[in-house]
């Protein structure tokens, strides 16, 4: 029951019964079936409109040579262009890299202190129910706001951190943040932790209350201490909600730049430029939308790459 | 103890996410049980104060006046509180506008993922029919798309329409990424209430419709709420789309117009500080109104599949 028991308290989503037991099922079943599409049409149109159009067009767009701030150029087919263009262009590159980086230490260390928090919390003394919201408020505030919030702490000459790290010594007066080429990610890395860490605490935490006490009564019974538990017990009981936890904050990190643009907007040079930045600022500056399609388009590979290779690793295609 | 397992099945609300409140402590020994009560105690209130510090100081900033701010004596708290950066932002920047810009955007966003997201999740949730299971996945694939993919496209499609730089058409493209999860979230809902009773009332002679409008959203106002919530976050929160598809001229929203506040020398921090705060007001709000029903949502709407 294990896992079942897992994913069904996690959700609370209890299937809904089997209704083809009435006595005239099959009348009740064609009549439902109509209805089912015909609830449907809707979102689909809309979805169809917002979503499967704009990709197909998105992908069009990127054999295209389609410059906003020129239209006398037309929208001339140019085939691989952009992709060839793309392949010497050494911001891609960069991008690339800093992508890689950006994602992977985004994610795991978002995922430790969200686990060490939800493991806090689990113990459910009091004020820890407040606590739990309160940890939450970050996740959801405006990345405008946030980020904001942080520049001004992080100011060089007014900010709260540097007055702090100031009087112990740690840095000289004035030290500016987010210039240094080899260090300005990881300190919007800092600022992206503080904003995202709670997603993952919000799953454990309810992970966690779904696992059955009992087996950690049983496994103390055996004299097991707190680590073997959490190995033996924790881990594996949470590896569902592990597994789909990191792939939408995967996701989330790949995809929105707002921090980055926010905070540096990928500079100094090109220092903290990630592939969706990159992207949506040759759209945005440089009115290219031809190579953002194609930038786009090689985004989108990866991610879909990325997501393959993820979910035949950790096996989650059960479900 | 075994009654401290989560119950799957009375209510989709249910708030698993602090379901074990009462569950006691598992620890097999009184004393390391202590011991561990106090490293979470510890460890919760470092936690709890590196999450508000941000925010408390941004509220400390918003009162100060200028002169506190930038001053060689750093204050840390004002000494004296004033409402002038307050004052400034409602008078001067045509902030007013521009919230009430993104509350527009946001009521359409939510009236139209809710609309047709409450009857495409009902059908899910209660029908068994071909494609379902490709359906629902359809709706999490749309996230890996990369937003620049769609936002390109969209902004040509928005100028060819006419709706560029309007409240409609940025509510509309807003829908690409809301829509699928109010229907993730609101199918989760649906589910955790019996069909029976539905069937009690068709049999009384309701139309599935009016079952649905009866019956179901009834049941599950709790759910629909922490939807609207959350799908109103998103919107009223929402920098990068509003940047590319908004002006000064039409539509634009309070997070564009914050962002272009912040000039590159001289920053109004009591100003900045204090729009930041306004405009959060509601997110805490509204989250303190649903947080229950909205966290279990998340988890129904995240996690499967």
């Amino acid at each position: 029951m294990g896992e079942q028991a897992t994913t069904q308290n996690l959700s609370a989503t209890p299937q809904t019964r089997d209704r083809t037991s009435s006595s005239n099922a099959l009348v009740s079943l064609i009549e439902g079936r109509a209805w089912a599409y015909l609830l449907l049409i809707p979102s689909l149109i809309l979805v169809a409109a917002v979503v499967v159009y704009p990709v197909l067009d998105g992908i069009w767009l990127s054999f295209h040579e389609y410059r906003l701030n020129r239209p006398a150029l037309g929208q001339p087919w140019i085939g691989l262009e952009h992709y060839r263009e793309m392949s010497s262009d050494p911001v891609v590159r960069r991008a690339l890299k800093n992508t890689v980086i950006w994602v992977t230490v985004g994610s795991i260390s978002q995922f430790i202190l969200g686990m060490i928090t939800a493991l806090a919390l689990h113990r459910s003394l009091r004020g820890f129910r407040l606590a739990s919201v309160l940890v939450l408020i970050p996740w959801l505030l405006p990345s405008v706001v946030s980020a904001n919030m942080w520049r001004l702490m992080l100011d060089s000459r007014l900010g709260v951190v540097n007055e702090i790290l100031g009087r112990l010594g740690l840095i000289g007066s004035g030290h500016a943040w987010f210039t240094d080429p080899s260090t300005a990610l990881y300190e919007v890395l800092a600022v992206e932790l503080w904003k995202n860490f709670a997603f993952f605490t919000l799953f454990f935490l309810a992970g966690l209350y779904a696992i059955p006490s009992e087996y950690y009564e049983a496994s103390s019974v055996d004299g097991s201490g707190a680590w073997q538990r959490f190995r033996d017990i924790t881990i594996p009981m949470l590896m569902p909600v592990i597994v789909g936890a990191m792939i939408l904050r995967v996701i989330g990190l790949f995809n929105s730049p707002d921090i980055l643009l926010i905070l540096t907007g990928g500079g100094p040079g090109h220092a903290t430029e990630t592939l969706s930045l990159y992207g949506f600022q040759t759209a945005y500056l440089r009115f290219d939308f031809g190579y953002a399609a194609a930038l786009s388009v090689l985004a989108m590979f990866c991610l879909m790459a990325f997501t393959v290779v993820y979910v035949r690793v950790s096996g989650v295609t059960k479900e | 103890m075994a009654s401290s397992m989560a119950t799957p099945a009375d209510s989709s609300t249910t708030v698993v996410y602090e379901q074990a409140v009462a569950r006691s402590p598992f620890g097999s020994l009184r004393r390391t049980r202590r011991f561990y009560d106090l490293v979470a105690s510890v460890v919760v209130a470092l936690v709890v104060i590196y999450a508000m510090a941000p925010i408390v100081w941004t509220v400390l900033t918003s009162f100060k006046t200028e002169k506190q701010i930038v001053t060689a004596n750093f204050t840390w708290v004002p000494t004296s509180v004033t409402f002038d950066n307050y004052v400034t932002l409602w008078r001067r920047s045509g902030y007013p506008h521009l919230l009430m810009n993104s509350a527009i955007v946001t009521a359409m966003t939510v009236a139209m993922s809710l609309v047709i997201g409450t009857i495409a999740a009902y059908s899910i949730s209660r029908y068994r029919f071909y494609g379902r299971n490709g359906l629902m996945i359809f709706y999490l694939v749309i996230r890996m798309f990369p937003f620049t993919l769609l936002l390109i496209p969209l902004f040509i499609m928005l100028r060819n329409l006419g709706l560029f730089d309007t409240h409609f058409g940025l509510a509309l493209t807003y829908t690409t990424f809301l829509l699928p999860l109010c229907v993730w979230m609101l199918k989760g809902f649906f589910d955790g209430i019996p069909p029976d009773l539905e069937e009690a009332s068709r049999v009384d002679g309701s139309t599935r419709l009016g079952a649905l409008v009866r019956i179901v959203l009834p049941l599950a106002r709790q759910g629909i709420a922490a939807t609207t919530v959350f799908i109103a976050i998103g919107a009223w929160n929402e920098y990068v789309w509003a940047l590319l598809l908004t002006t000064a001229n039409g539509a634009r929203t309070w997070p564009v117009g914050l962002q272009l506040m912040v000039g590159e020398f001289q920053m109004p921090w009591g100003v900045l500080s204090a729009s930041g705060i306004i405009s959060i007001i509601p997110i805490i709000i509204g989250f303190a109104i649903v947080q229950r029903a909205l966290v279990s949502g998340l988890m129904a709407g995240g996690v499967k599949g």
